[in-house]
């Protein structure tokens, strides 16, 4: 039977976890923006608003320590982070655009390599998705393969209902579980879902994309695409699956930490050699890495898209490259 | 509060304004003036814009001039995007704020004046931060900047198009909101960067957007050693936002790309103005006004200020 639960229960719902000692990211307000962030009380769940950045943040964070170091007399000491001591989390609110991301990077981040700091996050973390009702002007996940009311990657789904609260139905077993574990949060009976959001995407042909991409790395289309990109790493940092990351050592000789923080494609040091050669010399040989990596690379390696349609790039390329617009016409060519 | 905006300038400003840079174009490139223009083409998304490179006069009818216009294009003539930077002379179309990023750029040896044909626009203003990408220009959603700006009628272009209409009294929100960061103690004035800091993701678009950052190897991305923490903490970021206000003093031409590119809503050109104040108090300079080959923090003057050498 459908379950609900109002909004008020569900930010009570949120305390109680706090108390049992959880870790709840949820959008929440960060100056003039929303982020995804720890909240310390329900009351600071902002529902409805998608985050500036994405929610991979929550399995992948911008920065975190890896190892630290120290050297004293008696020699060099190195310690490790226990990636079996992250905490237990929810992660709340998150649209079907970021729900579903996590799920697209288990694949790389567990291809040649499991990545204990990832996929321990991944297997600690229970997600409840929020169906999208409003749209704007960038959203496309309806042409990736996704839609407002998807629930790919949640363990637990909601969808807003008329009159205030959300329809809240288990997808996974662990979300069953968690359901059955605060039933006492939930209601019975019918409500009706408010409508669903409609984004006005343009459906993109993702296999004949592929395709063009197959035959076209030295088209002279990609200058027309991306001369103007100015290789910033705004689109990469704030999309829900570019995953790139850099690692650097920094302290100084006696104590210090090794870091891994987010990297982006669109740097021109990115494949910078050590020798000083750059296969990617210039800007615009690597905006079309990010246009393979996302629908060909990873589809050939994972089987999978590397875009979830969220429109994050679209806002907030200071150039106003819409990734839409190089699909499109991608699309259009024979 | 819900407030009553006028809407500035009517569509016949931005249609004129359109119309003389197409016409410009056409005739430039036609009788080979120049090899390229840049400027601006409609974006996918209504009244948005992307910047563009125009080779062919038959392509001239695709440039256009909105209240999205927002970008400096003097990005494209520096030596970070040499690559596509063509040869020979370029017209650009510049608003007043741009055209200081030019005259800094004239005087940093990065332009040669000969080698360029300044399309200036008599400018009635861009939207801000925060307008939607449908919204009309308004009195709401004019950006912060062009609130107080004092370009709008540029000087030193080739040629001037469009004509600017009467405006309102705008009152200085920016000015107001350094005024009070200047009131606060060094405290508070820390709490208000570390908050804002926390939130910089090191995505470097307040970099890339900058037409004075065209250094080839920017400090801040070294490693062999690192000169400042690259990683998005809390000592690199506040590190790296010092090193960048300090390399602009004195040069930053107040076109606030920085700000505006930035993802995570940073005020930046607090520091910027801030920075341009103190260059104004001590030397009495003024950055981009006319191209000066050396600026203050560049040059040695025996009557330069000593005191603080103890
Ligand atoms: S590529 Fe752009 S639209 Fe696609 S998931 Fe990333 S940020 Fe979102
Ligand atoms: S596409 Fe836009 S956001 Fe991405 S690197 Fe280029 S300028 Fe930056
Ligand atoms: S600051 Fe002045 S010149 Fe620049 S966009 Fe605004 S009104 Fe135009
Ligand atoms: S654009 Fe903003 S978030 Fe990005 S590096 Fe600059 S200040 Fe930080």
């Amino acid at each position: 039977m459908t379950k609900t639960i109002t909004e008020q229960k569900l930010r009570s719902l949120m305390d109680l976890l706090l108390k049992e000692g959880r870790r709840v990211v949820a959008p929440r307000q960060a100056g003039s923006i929303v982020l995804y962030e720890p909240i310390d009380s329900g009351e600071q769940l902002v529902l409805g608003i998608m985050p500036r950045r994405s929610a991979k943040e929550t399995f992948f964070p911008l920065c975190e320590t890896i190892l630290t170091y120290g050297k004293d007399g008696n020699g060099v000491m190195v310690s490790d982070v226990d990636a079996g001591a992250f905490p237990e989390t929810i992660l709340v609110g998150a649209p079907p655009c970021d729900a579903a991301a996590p799920a697209v990077l288990d694949a790389v981040f567990s291809w040649d390599y499991n990545d204990e700091f990832f996929l321990e996050r991944r297997k600690k973390t229970i997600i409840i998705g929020l169906a999208c009702t409003a749209a704007d002007d960038a959203c496309f996940c309806t042409a990736v393969g996704l839609s407002p009311r998807d629930d790919k990657g949640s363990d637990l789904f909601l969808t807003p209902v008329a009159g205030g609260g959300y329809l809240c139905d288990a997808v996974t077993k662990k979300g069953k579980v968690f359901l059955d574990t605060y039933a006492s949060f939930l209601a019975g009976g019918e409500a009706k879902p408010l409508p669903s959001a409609e984004p006005a995407a343009t459906p993109l042909d993702l296999a004949g994309i592929k395709d063009w991409l197959e035959s076209n790395f030295e088209s002279p289309l990609w200058q027309e695409f991306a001369d103007r990109c100015a290789g910033c790493g705004a689109c990469a940092f704030l999309c829900p699956v570019c995953h790139c990351f850099d690692i650097v050592d920094e302290g100084t000789e006696t104590k210090g930490a090794r870091r891994k923080s987010w990297d982006a494609c669109g740097f021109g040091k990115f494949t910078n050699h050590a020798s000083g050669h750059n296969p990617r010399d210039i800007q615009n040989k690597r905006y079309r890495n990010r246009i393979m990596h996302k629908f060909k690379y990873y589809q050939d390696k994972f089987g999978q898209t590397l875009c979830t349609g969220c429109g994050r790039c679209v806002r907030s390329c200071p150039v106003g490259i819409d990734i839409r617009a190089v699909l499109e016409e991608i699309q259009a060519k024979p | 509060m819900q407030q009553n905006h006028t809407q500035l300038a009517d569509d016949s400003y931005f249609a004129a304004v359109t119309n003389a840079i197409r016409t410009e174009t056409t005739k430039l490139l036609s009788e080979g003036t120049v090899a390229a223009v840049i400027g601006y083409q409609a974006g996918t998304r209504a009244g948005t814009v992307i910047p563009t490179i125009i080779t062919d006069a038959a392509k001239a009818g695709d440039l256009v001039f909105s209240p999205g216009c927002v970008n400096n294009l003097a990005l494209y003539l520096t030596k970070a995007k040499k690559e596509v930077r063509p040869a020979g002379k370029v017209a650009i179309i510049a608003k007043g704020c741009d055209m200081r990023a030019l005259a800094g750029l004239l005087g940093e040896s990065q332009l040669k004046r000969e080698e360029l044909h300044i399309i200036g626009v008599a400018c009635v203003g861009v939207k801000g931060a925060g307008a939607g990408s449908g919204e009309a220009l308004t009195t709401g959603t004019i950006a912060r900047k062009c609130r107080e700006c004092t370009v709008r009628a540029p000087e030193g272009a080739d040629v001037v198009v469009g004509a600017v209409p009467p405006l309102p009294e705008f009152s200085p929100v920016e000015a107001e909101e350094l005024a009070r960061l200047e009131a606060m103690t060094p405290a508070e004035r820390w709490a208000f960067w570390k908050g804002h800091f926390s939130r910089c993701i090191r995505c470097m678009a307040c970099r890339q957007v900058c037409p004075f950052c065209y250094c080839e190897q920017c400090l801040c991305d070294r490693n062999r050693p690192q000169a400042l923490e690259t990683t998005p903490r809390p000592a690199g970021n506040m590190a790296w936002h010092i090193v960048r206000a300090m390399h602009l003093a004195g040069r930053c031409a107040g076109c606030t790309e920085c700000e505006r590119a930035c993802p995570m809503d940073i005020p930046l050109n607090l520091l910027n103005r801030k920075m341009a104040r103190e260059l104004k108090t001590l030397y009495d300079f003024e950055a981009g006004l006319v191209p000066v080959e050396k600026g203050p923090l560049t040059e040695y003057r025996e009557e330069d200020d000593q005191s603080f050498i103890k």
